[in-house]
């Protein structure tokens, strides 16, 4: 009997460290693809609006004189505005539903399918591989407009918390975003019109609804992270009712990232995918 | 020689549109070639036998071990699909390495692997080229390069001549057997020349059913039987039908909707071609056009089905 377990455990562990490596080597493969992408060039300008804004920003400091605006109280709003509402909702979009249907309309499927690899080790390392060049794009994008608009506290170490704090916020989003965009790509054919619509349509509007009808949008619990009563004229965009408390906000994203990325692991071993000619 | 690949019962449907119905085999190895016209079912077949689609009924193996899901089993399996996709930004040399280390490869071995398998298929002097800069032959190589660039026992190749030039075609064949030694190796076409430079050993699909499978000298006498039309586009058609309908290898006349185009239906086309050359030497008729509307597999099939 203790042989039996015994052997069934070596087993177990013989098949995690294959999947470990499976999932290694799918997410060597495509992240090296994904960082010489011609799509990521273009997402990576994208991710540097906000540095120009806070370029312009800046300048328009310097040379009239005018320093009334502290500089980070205006990267908190960049963040808000900029990043957190439009660009990591893009990038996810664009790159989480890639996942499965960009082999699909690419008709390169049978590649990934005919090796000895798991199905959702497939999808995990590539959610995991564009996930990675995801957060990489939106980190250097923010430390530049911190930089740009902090330039002269950059000494100042308690400034360096809240880049940290947003930063922690907008990964933890990409993550989220990234799992639910990658479930959509997974069995919808037209995954970008309705990531639009959920991106631009649910997630911008339920957020403002009262009662608990705003737990429905992820972007709820990302907000639950940061300062509620922000002071200023872009303070509207944080919070109408109560947050949820840090360690729930992280439970549901965890719960929402683990979920979709299960399923759309299971769609993606059980469903036939139909390459068109 | 015991078989390696058995399907029992393999159907799949696609909604209500049929790909594959009832299909038993067993495969042994050597080199098998699957024919049959275009929309007969013989990709839906060899997705079945990768476990890339899953069967409505029935089932498929190899050496005795279900395929669907069975991902090990895939170290042992060479797919080379239909389709001309690739992962357009790599190199051919990208896009080998990345699928040899996807077959959990070593990194020495991944390189030696894709050296070896880049200088079977001809292509180590392009390797650092970007796969959209190749042509058409070379992306049908590098395709057949990633197929066996891990050595497999079973090789499944899913047209993998279709679009190239002659010489490329040749190419390729000679590649195919060179690579066969004790090897299980499936080649689905809808060209009878290409499967018969390949191997004597057919499957013939049509219409997602198993119309048979043997040796294709039988299915040539099927095929040899089959009567040809033939249309001649000339100055004087009726003179030239008067003068055929004598032979007994004419089996039937009649114009097309151009009046200058006849058409003639022979179960002997060399020897109605040999009429037809000295009848029109001997007449001096000017021909604009001989053409064969129905020499392709589908009229072959069309008939031998009874339609």
């Amino acid at each position: 009997m203790i042989i039996f377990r015994l052997c069934s455990i070596i087993s177990l562990v013989n098949r995690m460290r294959y999947y470990a490596k499976a999932l290694g080597r799918v997410f060597g493969v495509f992240f090296s693809l994904g960082r010489k992408a011609r799509r990521t060039k273009f997402f990576f300008l994208l991710s540097f609006l906000p540095v120009a804004v806070a370029l312009v920003i800046k300048f328009n400091q310097v040379f009239s004189e005018s320093h009334s605006l502290d500089g980070l109280y205006l990267f908190t709003n960049i963040i808000m505005l900029f990043y957190l509402q439009l660009i990591i909702l893009i990038l996810a979009l664009f790159y989480g539903t890639s996942v499965c249907s960009e082999e699909v309309e690419g008709k390169t499927l049978p590649y990934l399918l005919t090796r000895p690899i798991p199905k959702s080790a497939v999808v995990l390392g590539k959610y995991a591989a564009y996930t990675v060049i995801v957060i990489g794009m939106i980190s250097l994008g923010m430390v530049f407009s911190f930089a740009v608009l902090n330039i002269s506290r950059l000494l100042d170490s308690s400034s360096y918390l809240t880049l940290l704090r947003y930063w922690g916020v907008l990964t933890l989003g990409i993550i989220a975003y990234t799992a639910f965009f990658t479930f959509f790509g997974s069995f919808l054919r037209r995954s970008i019109f309705f990531g639009l619509l959920f991106s631009f349509g649910w997630e911008n509007v339920i957020q403002y609804f009262p009662g608990s009808t705003q737990r429905f949008a992820i972007i709820h619990y990302l907000k639950s992270f940061l300062p509620s009563s922000s002071s200023g004229r872009f303070s509207f965009l944080t919070f109408r009712l109560e947050p949820t408390p840090p360690g729930l906000a992280l439970l549901a994203l965890f719960l929402v990232t683990a979920g979709f990325l299960g399923l759309a692991c299971l769609l993606f071993s059980l469903k036939d995918y139909v390459l068109d000619d | 020689m015991s078989a390696v690949i058995e399907t029992n019962r393999l159907s799949k449907w696609y909604g209500n549109v049929l790909g594959l119905s009832d299909v038993t085999l067993q495969i042994e190895p050597g080199i098998i070639g699957l024919l049959g016209p275009n929309g007969a079912g013989k990709s839906t077949f060899l997705k079945l036998l990768t476990g890339q689609i899953k069967p409505s009924i029935g089932q498929v193996s190899f050496s005795g071990q279900k395929v669907r899901n069975n991902y090990a089993l895939f170290s042992r399996i060479g797919f080379c699909p239909e389709q001309d996709s690739f992962y357009e930004e790599m190199t051919g040399w990208e896009f080998l390495t990345s699928l040899l280390k996807l077959q959990q490869f070593p990194e020495d071995e991944v390189r030696a692997r894709a050296d070896r398998a880049l200088e079977t298929v001809e292509l180590t002097g392009d390797k650092k080229r970007l796969i959209r800069a190749y042509s058409r032959g070379m992306r049908q190589r590098l395709k057949f390069a990633q197929a066996i660039a891990h050595d497999p026992d079973i090789l499944i190749l899913d047209e993998p001549l279709s679009g190239m030039d002659p010489l490329g075609k040749r190419k390729l064949i000679r590649l195919i057997k060179d690579f066969k030694e004790g090897k299980t190796i499936i080649v689905s076409s809808h060209v009878l020349p290409e499967i018969e430079a390949l191997t004597r050993n057919i499957i013939l699909i049509h219409q997602g059913k198993i119309f048979a499978k043997g040796d294709i000298h039988y299915i040539r006498d099927l095929i040899e039987s089959h009567p040809h039309m033939v249309s001649v586009k000339c100055a004087d058609p009726r003179r030239l039908a008067a003068q055929v309908i004598p032979e007994n290898y004419v089996l039937k006349v009649h114009f097309g909707p151009d009046p200058r185009t006849l058409l003639v239906e022979t179960n002997n086309r060399d020897r109605f071609f040999g009429l037809l050359q000295s009848l029109l030497l001997k007449n001096r008729i000017e021909v604009e056009e001989i053409t064969s509307p129905d020499d392709n597999l589908q009229a072959v099939f069309d008939y031998l089905v009874g339609k």
